[in-house]
């Protein structure tokens, strides 16, 4: 029988809630309260998202975030920075202990990446898995992963490109030598692309959503049903923004 | 003494270092080890931030003791290594 797992369409959140969600989400299903889950999201206003690892006043301009309504979070996950616009965010949690789940962690990210590239494929986008954590159509990135593992359950999120705006992406981000900021922008140009750009044509996010959803389900050969966040998870998700993911000592920890 | 480096390891990952050390003993005071990169469990850097206190800064002792870190608390790293992190390391005494 085919497995049933859940999907999650929370639509527009500051970047705060967004983060608290995927770990709301991941300490419930590591209690075994909900299954295996997909979320598709978007972020209200724009933000940047930092990895676990970076240090936002290093990589973020703090004053023209502020300047332009730009919001900004420290992920759970490592990974780098990311200027979170017009795009579709996924995450899926699930039990490390799931067969669908290998050990090694390079190998399940090629796994969930994989849902991704299916989904991709049913908009008419052909693309492939990089390592570490991209994909990549014609040699150019068109999203960006990042897997945790904690309490025993897998976290992957990850973006998908609709449209990108370099140069605003770049007037947020610092770059660590002023002086080839111009090349560097010219560089990422040249590597990262969108879904738009791609197929010549605006693409919606429920589209995309839609060829996600399919992409998951014929990756993982399951069915996602479209499900809400348990009472407990919508309290969680409450504690962790405010505690967690709005709060200085986090986001400024590094 | 402080000081910075910003290394990306072959085949990896941006590392940025932020070192505060003993001059005179070459011994490492305080360090921040920051990047791109991934390690499960993300806590462990931290840790090896910690136990790297008071290492001496050269680059026998530095690899042998983040190899013996990593071997004793199961970390993991993509994107980074023991050599890289070393290099990147010994980068902020140029």
């Amino acid at each position: 029988m085919t497995e049933k797992w859940r999907l999650l369409l929370t639509g527009a959140n500051t970047a705060a809630r967004n983060m608290a969600i995927d770990r709301a989400v991941l300490v419930s299903n590591s209690n075994g309260k909900v299954p295996p889950t997909v979320r598709f999201y978007s972020w209200k206003p724009f933000a940047i998202s930092i990895g676990y690892f970076q240090s936002l006043e290093e990589e973020v301009d703090l004053g023209i975030c502020k300047d332009l309504g730009i919001d900004y979070v420290r992920r759970i996950t490592g990974g780098g920075a990311v200027f979170h616009e017009d795009e579709l965010t996924y995450s899926i949690v699930i039990p490390e202990s799931h067969k669908e789940i290998s050990k090694n962690i390079m190998e399940s990210y090629g796994h969930i990446c994989g849902a991704i590239i299916k989904g991709l494929k049913n908009i008419g986008i052909k693309s492939e898995y990089k390592p570490i954590n991209d994909i990549i159509t014609s040699g150019k990135k068109i999203s960006g992963n990042a897997q945790t593992r904690k309490m025993k359950t897998v976290l992957q999120h990850g973006t998908i490109l609709k449209d990108v705006n370099v140069d605003k992406m770049f007037s947020v981000l610092r770059v660590p030598n002023e002086k080839i900021k111009d090349k560097l922008i010219s560089d990422v140009k040249d590597r990262v692309t969108s879904v738009k750009h791609v197929l010549n044509k605006d693409v919606t996010f429920n589209q995309i959503s839609n060829a996600m959803k399919k992409g998951f389900e014929e990756e993982f050969n399951i069915k996602l049903v479209k499900g809400k966040l348990t009472r407990e998870e919508e309290e969680l998700s409450l504690k962790f923004d405010k505690e967690c993911f709005s709060a200085k000592n986090w986001n400024h920890k590094r | 003494m402080q000081s910075k480096s910003i290394y990306k390891i072959p085949d990896g990952k941006l590392l940025k270092i932020s070192l505060i050390y003993d001059k005179k003993n070459r011994t490492i005071d305080k360090i921040s080890i920051m990047g791109d990169f991934f390690a499960y469990p993300e806590e462990s850097i931290e840790l090896l931030e910690n136990e790297l206190i008071n290492t001496k800064l050269d680059e026998d002792s530095l690899f042998n003791k983040i190899n013996t870190i990593i071997k004793k608390n199961n970390i993991e790293f993509i994107g980074l290594n023991p050599k890289g992190l070393t290099t990147a390391i010994m980068m902020c005494l140029k």
